[in-house]
C-alpha cells in the first residue's frame, strides 16, 4: 500500500508534540514531589536585582506592573489567605500602614489563590493595602519563593535589601528600615520556627 | 521522496501543532490570556465580552490547527494561517513597543515568553514558515482517506487536550506546592 507522504510527516509531528507535552507534565510531577529540591530557600538573595513582574489587582482585576527601582522603595509580600502565618504578616503590615510607617513605600501583597479565598481571612478582608494575584508562578520563581509568607524589601535602586520569612510588626519595621536605607544591604535572620 | 515536499509538509505540520498547543494552553489559562487581550484594547470593554473574545481566539487556533492537520489538501487553510501569523507579528510588534517585558500568555502557563525583540523575531519566523507552507505540493502527497482524516483529527484534538492538561497541571502543581509549603 502506498502511504501519502503527508500522513507520515503528520504522524511524526503529532508524536513529537505529544512527547514534548508528556515531558512537561512529567517535570511538573517532579516538582510536586520535590525531586531535586534538597533544601527549601526563602526569598531572593540580598543584594541581587529585584525582578519585575505583573499581577492582577484584586480590587478591579486590572493588570499591574511591578517594576522595582525608579527611586521608590518597595515591599513585596508573598502571602496566601489560607496560610495562618500570612494572616499575621498582613495584619502587621496593615498596622504599620495605619501608623504611617509605610509612607513612601510601594507595598504589594501578592497571592496566587483564587480571590474568593480572601473571605476566609479577616486580615486580608480588613487590609487597605493593595492585593495582587498572579495566575502563574513566574514572580514566585523570580523571587525564589517556595513557601509563604515571604517578605521582600527592595530599595529605591531596585536591589533586594532584605528578604525572608516575616510575620510580626517588629519584622515589618526592620524590613521598612532596610529598604529605606539603600546601602549597605541588610541581611535579616530568618524568623524562629521556619 | 522529494525533499522540498518533505520540508513543506513538515513546516505545515509544525505550524498546526503550534496552533493546537497554543490554543489548548490558552484555554487552560483563559484568565491570563484575557488580561493580555485587555491590554491591547484602547477602551475599557465588558469583562465578559473580552473573555468571550479571548476564548474565541483560543478555540479558533485549535480549530485552525485541527483543520490544517486533518484537511491537508484544503487550499484555504494555509493562507488563513499565514494571515494569522501576520497578526502575530503585529501583536508582537505592538507588545514590544508598548508592553515590553510583560508576559504574552501565548502558550498559557506552558511558557513565560514575554513581549521582547526575540518575540518579534519568532513571530516573523512563523510568518516565513507559514509562507513556505502555502507552497504547493503534489496532490498525491496530501491525498488521504476519510479514515486517515478522522484519525488525524482525533489525534489533533488529543494534542490540544494534552496541551490543555499540561498547562493546567503546571498551574495546579505550582498551587499545590504553595499550599503544601504554606501549612
Amino acid at each position: 500500500m502506498n502511504i501519502p507522504v503527508y500522513l507520515v510527516v503528520a504522524q511524526w509531528a503529532l508524536l513529537l508534540t505529544l512527547g514534548l507535552l508528556v515531558i512537561i507534565m512529567y517535570r511538573q510531577l517532579g516538582r510536586v514531589f520535590g525531586a531535586g529540591q534538597p533544601e527549601r530557600k526563602h526569598g531572593p538573595a540580598v543584594g541581587s536585582k529585584a525582578a519585575s513582574f505583573e499581577y492582577l489587582r484584586v480590587a478591579d482585576e486590572s493588570m499591574q506592573y511591578f517594576a522595582p527601582g525608579a527611586g521608590q522603595p518597595a515591599l513585596a509580600a508573598f502571602v496566601e489567605p489560607t496560610c495562618q502565618a500570612c494572616d499575621a504578616l498582613v495584619a502587621a503590615l496593615t498596622v504599620a500602614d495605619q501608623q504611617g510607617e509605610l509612607a513612601g513605600l510601594r507595598v504589594v501583597l501578592l497571592m496566587s489563590e483564587p480571590p474568593g479565598y480572601l473571605r476566609i481571612s479577616d486580615a486580608f478582608s480588613a487590609t487597605g493595602l493593595e492585593i495582587g494575584r498572579v495566575t502563574t508562578r513566574a514572580a514566585h520563581h523570580a523571587y525564589n519563593v517556595d513557601s509563604t509568607p515571604v517578605l521582600v524589601a527592595i530599595d529605591g535602586t531596585g536591589v533586594v535589601a532584605a528578604a525572608g520569612t516575616a510575620f510580626e510588626l517588629a519584622d515589618v519595621r526592620a524590613y521598612c528600615q532596610a529598604c529605606l536605607v539603600p546601602a549597605p544591604a541588610v541581611s535579616l535572620p530568618m524568623a524562629p520556627g521556619f | 521522496m522529494d525533499p522540498l515536499t518533505l520540508v513543506i509538509l513538515a513546516v505545515k505540520s509544525a505550524l498546526a501543532m503550534m496552533l493546537l498547543v497554543a490554543g489548548g494552553a490558552k484555554l487552560a489559562d483563559l484568565g491570563g490570556f484575557t488580561a493580555t487581550v485587555r491590554m491591547f484594547l484602547p477602551r475599557p470593554a465588558l469583562r465578559a465580552t473580552v473573555r468571550a473574545g479571548s476564548a474565541a481566539v483560543a478555540v479558533g487556533e485549535v480549530a485552525l490547527g485541527a483543520a490544517s492537520v486533518s484537511f491537508p489538501a484544503a487550499s484555504w487553510v494555509n493562507p488563513v494561517i499565514l494571515a494569522l501569523a501576520c497578526v502575530f507579528v503585529a501583536v508582537s510588534g505592538v507588545g514590544y513597543a508598548r508592553f515590553r517585558g510583560r508576559t504574552c500568555h501565548c502558550f498559557g502557563a506552558l511558557s513565560r515568553r514575554k513581549f521582547d525583540a526575540w518575540g518579534v523575531a519568532r513571530a516573523a519566523a512563523i510568518v516565513v514558515a507559514a509562507a513556505l507552507a502555502t507552497a504547493g505540493v503534489r496532490p498525491s502527497a496530501v491525498q488521504i482517506t476519510a479514515l486517515a482524516r478522522a484519525g488525524l483529527l482525533a489525534a489533533a484534538l488529543v494534542v490540544a487536550l494534552t496541551a490543555f492538561t499540561a498547562a493546567r497541571a503546571l498551574a495546579m502543581a505550582n498551587r499545590t506546592e504553595s499550599r503544601l509549603t504554606a501549612q
